[in-house]
């Protein structure tokens, strides 16, 4: 292939006018759903369906349902919270991280990633709630003058999750919604119907497209993009301090602040890979979100698994190194102990089969590159899987080493998480714009300022 | 705005021989001071070698990493300032004659090496098939030979695009860039593991060559960014290098002394926290009589006042400012390296002397010397490079 350097590789393939644009992106929300669309719907639910009854048996019986055991007290619960937040990472790493970095390739993709985060931290949110074993006192986590005098743990990592996932869910939402006002203005001009209209311009706030409105849009993004970079990098990282700043070999590491949070990128982008790979066949948006745009997520995809194998080398290297006896004990029980099963999947799904988007060829081809996205979202959850369980089942006092094994109400609620999130992603396709209308019509030809063409049409 | 007026003036102007020559007196002094450093205080000496050794191998190992960066993040704002990146890389050639001294002689900074300790010693003894001088050596000269070979799969193509002007050679580089990245990776934590953490070979992190790496990419970006801003004052590259360049340069250091601060505070909040006997005797020595004031003037030396000179918009683009910010990081990569090393020689107190000064000045001059006998008869921008164009035009 001949790449010619010279010139910039265009973000939009094709010829559209900026009405064009706006007919792409907003036909979803106003055509009838067909019935391929409730069949994915009714598929998802009934997953979600399932879920709640587990999560309705967890909330009247307790977490004895579930497959945690002594030692191992985190199980799937935990492995799943730290999915699913790994999951949201991608969302603020594309809208804001490449933002700062000038990165117009993310203009296609930056919406929905940002849905997902915060569909995502909603999940991921759920399962520390009902590890507390009592979610309704929940609001117990929160440090709020109480009449029994007392004060949360601030010293543990715990609390700082809840204070940085919180956080990062607030900020997301803000970001997002921020991204989202422009276009509501731009539905709310082609609605015919009167009640979407007045939905419509209620969360567009009077927008105007005028340019005082756009230079202080402009504005707030940069300053959101900007808050929201340290917040990314710190949710992941305080997730990792729930286990870092613990003395259990195989958790105390120093490099889990940022293994986490690449691990969390890699698993993240393969999921917005994923799911993208539908949006843009079945609302026809291929020329929007481009091959290239797919091929260069996957080469993120191939840098954040890198480093995440490297990870792993170093680990592995640094427990031998130490001279530590339990922690060297940690990793071979990891390689070779009973869990080595769900070591080898982590290892295959992270390192081995990413390593294939080597070849130009396969980071182009749909369906290896979403064969490759499963793959490795089925290693990230088993990462988690195996640095949460097989810790635990070994901990110090072999007298009390047990194996975890998941319940079906275990099995169930992984399930209906996954349920829950395409539920929710299912029915944004229909009712947002999935893609940024406006920041798409900012990365047209005719929107440069050094085009000289004719002036077009909308 | 347009991008078809554009073209390129760019006739080559051979770099004053005045600078040469401070670079020669810099070097000389250096070597001298260093010299009868090891007749005076040989321990010290040969601890400050370390430092040297550490020091040049940041910038140059960086500077192919920088160059690597850029081909393969299709980065274009940069592309003007390649062949000072590009020149700063040819430092990694004289890095076997920085490690001849203590290659020589690994017995005195390395505890490892002393047989009759590890006797006692069961875990240094478990170490013993890594931590052994041969396989060091070893390693070094592999990691010397890969990456002197990728500096020459670079720079060669560079040049020879400088002529033909193909733009195949850009495909190539690119290609390369992506084999090298894991060659990198895995170089840079060994010397980091090799040179740095066995010092005190009892003590680990598995952090430790990020940590690395983090400040070493700091210093390689603060020597890119003070050339390109001193060489285009002074008129050696073409006119059309502007603010919005700079910026890009600001951002990337800005950048970089976050991720510094993020890993360093990352590596001392887990082993504080944690508080294992293993792992914090490090920080805590770090921490006896005046290290004490040492460790916390690298929290700001290193993060606090960049950050703050910094983080506007405006100071990245200012001249002045970059200038002022590169010296300052450099000074604060050879604190953080100082830091590191040094309470391996002088235990309850940091020491501070004119050894240290000649570590500076040497590497100061040896950094000039290279600069200048690179950049003899080649040019100081990729002239062939098929995004020079694009660069030159490029807005933020």
């Amino acid at each position: 292939m001949a790449v010619d350097y010279t010139q910039e590789a265009p973000v939009i393939e094709g010829n559209y006018s900026f009405r064009d644009i706006s007919d792409i992106i907003s036909k979803p929300m106003e055509t009838i759903p067909d019935k391929k669309y409730f069949i994915a719907l009714g598929i998802s639910l009934s997953m979600f369906g399932v879920g709640i009854l587990c999560w309705i048996l967890t909330f009247v019986y307790g977490v004895g349902k579930w497959g945690n055991n002594v030692p191992v007290g985190w199980g799937f619960d935990i492995t799943n919270f730290v999915f699913w937040i790994g999951i949201g990472h991608a969302g603020t790493l594309i809208s804001a991280i490449l933002f700062l970095f000038r990165q117009r390739w993310r203009t296609g993709i930056a919406r929905f990633a940002e849905a997902m985060t915060i569909f995502a931290v909603i999940n991921a949110a759920l399962f520390p709630l009902f590890h507390v074993g009592r979610p309704w006192l929940g609001y117990w986590l929160f440090p709020y003058p109480n009449n029994y005098k007392l004060w949360v743990n601030f010293t543990s990592p715990l609390l700082w999750d809840v204070f940085a996932v919180s956080t990062y869910f607030i900020v997301s939402l803000i970001f997002w919604y921020i991204g989202l006002i422009p276009d509501f203005a731009s539905l709310r001009e082609r609605t015919k119907n009167k009640i979407k209209k007045v939905i419509y311009s209620i969360f567009s706030l009077g927008w105007r497209f005028s340019h005082r409105h756009w230079h202080n849009y402009e504005m707030i993004y940069l300053i959101l993009a900007g808050f929201a970079t340290p917040l990314v990098l710190s949710v992941h990282t305080i997730v990792s301090f729930d286990f870092a700043v613990s003395i259990i070999p195989g958790w105390h590491t120093t490099i889990f602040p940022p293994y986490f949070v690449a691990g969390a990128v890699f698993s993240g982008f393969a999921m917005v890979q994923n799911v993208l790979i539908f949006i843009r066949k079945i609302f026809n948006m291929e020329d929007i979100i481009t091959i290239d745009t797919l091929e260069k997520m996957n080469k993120i995809i191939i840098v954040t698994g890198t480093m995440v194998g490297y990870a792993y080398g170093m680990e592995f290297f640094i427990a031998w190194y130490s001279g530590n006896p339990p922690e060297q004990f940690a990793f071979l029980n990891r390689a070779f102990g009973d869990y080595a099963w769900a070591y080898w999947i982590m290892v295959t799904c992270n390192v081995v089969f990413p390593q294939l988007f080597w070849i130009r060829k396969i980071r182009r081809n749909i369906i290896i590159m979403f064969i490759i996205g499963v793959i490795v979202n089925i290693g990230m959850w088993f990462e988690r899987f195996v640095i949460v369980v097989t810790s635990l089942s070994r901990d110090f006092l072999p007298s009390s080493w047990d194996y975890f094994k998941p319940t079906l109400v275990d099995i169930g609620i992984l399930l209906g998480s996954f349920g829950f999130f395409f539920t929710l992603i299912i029915l944004f396709t229909k009712t947002l714009p999935v893609v940024s209308i406006a920041e798409v019509k900012a990365v047209l030809k005719q929107a440069q300022p050094s085009h000289h063409g004719e002036a077009q049409n909308g | 705005m347009s991008n078809t007026d554009y073209t390129l003036e760019y006739s080559k102007k051979p770099l004053p021989g005045k600078v040469f020559t401070i670079g020669i007196i810099l070097t000389v002094i250096g070597i001298a001071l260093l010299a009868i450093a090891y007749s005076v205080d040989y321990v010290r000496a040969s601890f400050n070698i370390i430092l040297l050794f550490s020091f040049v191998a940041s910038i140059s190992l960086c500077s192919i990493f920088l160059i690597a960066l850029e081909y393969l993040a299709g980065a274009v704002w940069s592309v003007p300032f390649r062949r000072i990146t590009e020149f700063l890389a040819s430092l990694v050639l004289i890095l076997p004659i920085l490690a001849l001294p203590v290659l020589l002689d690994l017995h005195t900074p390395f505890h490892w090496t002393h047989l009759e300790a590890i006797e006692s010693d069961p875990i240094l003894a478990g170490k013993r098939p890594y931590l052994n001088e041969t396989f060091f050596v070893v390693r070094f000269i592999v990691i010397f030979i890969l990456m002197s070979l990728f500096y020459w799969i670079f720079t060669s193509r560079s040049q020879k695009q400088d002529l033909s002007k193909d733009q195949k050679f850009t495909t190539q580089n690119i290609k390369f860039s992506a084999i090298f990245m894991l060659f990198f990776a895995v170089s840079m934590t060994i010397i980091a593991l090799d040179w740095l953490m066995s010092l005190e070979p009892h003590w680990y992190s598995t952090i430790f060559g990020v940590y690395y790496f983090s400040g070493s990419v700091l210093a390689a970006l603060a020597v890119v960014t003070l050339f390109s801003v001193i060489l285009n004052e002074a008129g050696y590259l073409p006119k059309g290098i502007t603010e919005d360049h700079y910026y890009s340069l600001g951002a990337l250091m800005f950048a970089f002394s976050n991720f510094w601060a993020y890993i360093a505070f990352s590596q001392f909040m887990l082993i504080w926290y944690a508080n294992l006997p293993e792992e914090t005797f490090w920080y805590i020595q770090r921490g006896e009589g005046s290290w004490l004031y040492v460790s916390i003037g690298l929290i700001f030396v290193r993060f606090i006042i960049p950050y703050a000179l910094l983080v506007s918009q405006t100071s990245k683009k200012n001249p002045r400012r970059l200038k002022f910010v590169s010296i300052w990081v450099l000074a604060a990569h050879f604190y953080d390296l100082y830091w590191l090393i040094a309470p391996n020689y002088s235990k309850d107190n940091a020491i501070f002397g004119w050894i240290e000064l000649g570590v500076i000045i040497l590497a100061t001059g040896l950094i000039i010397v290279v600069f200048n006998l690179a950049a003899k008869n080649r040019n100081l921008i990729p002239i062939g490079d098929p995004k020079l164009k694009r660069a030159m035009e490029f807005r933020l």
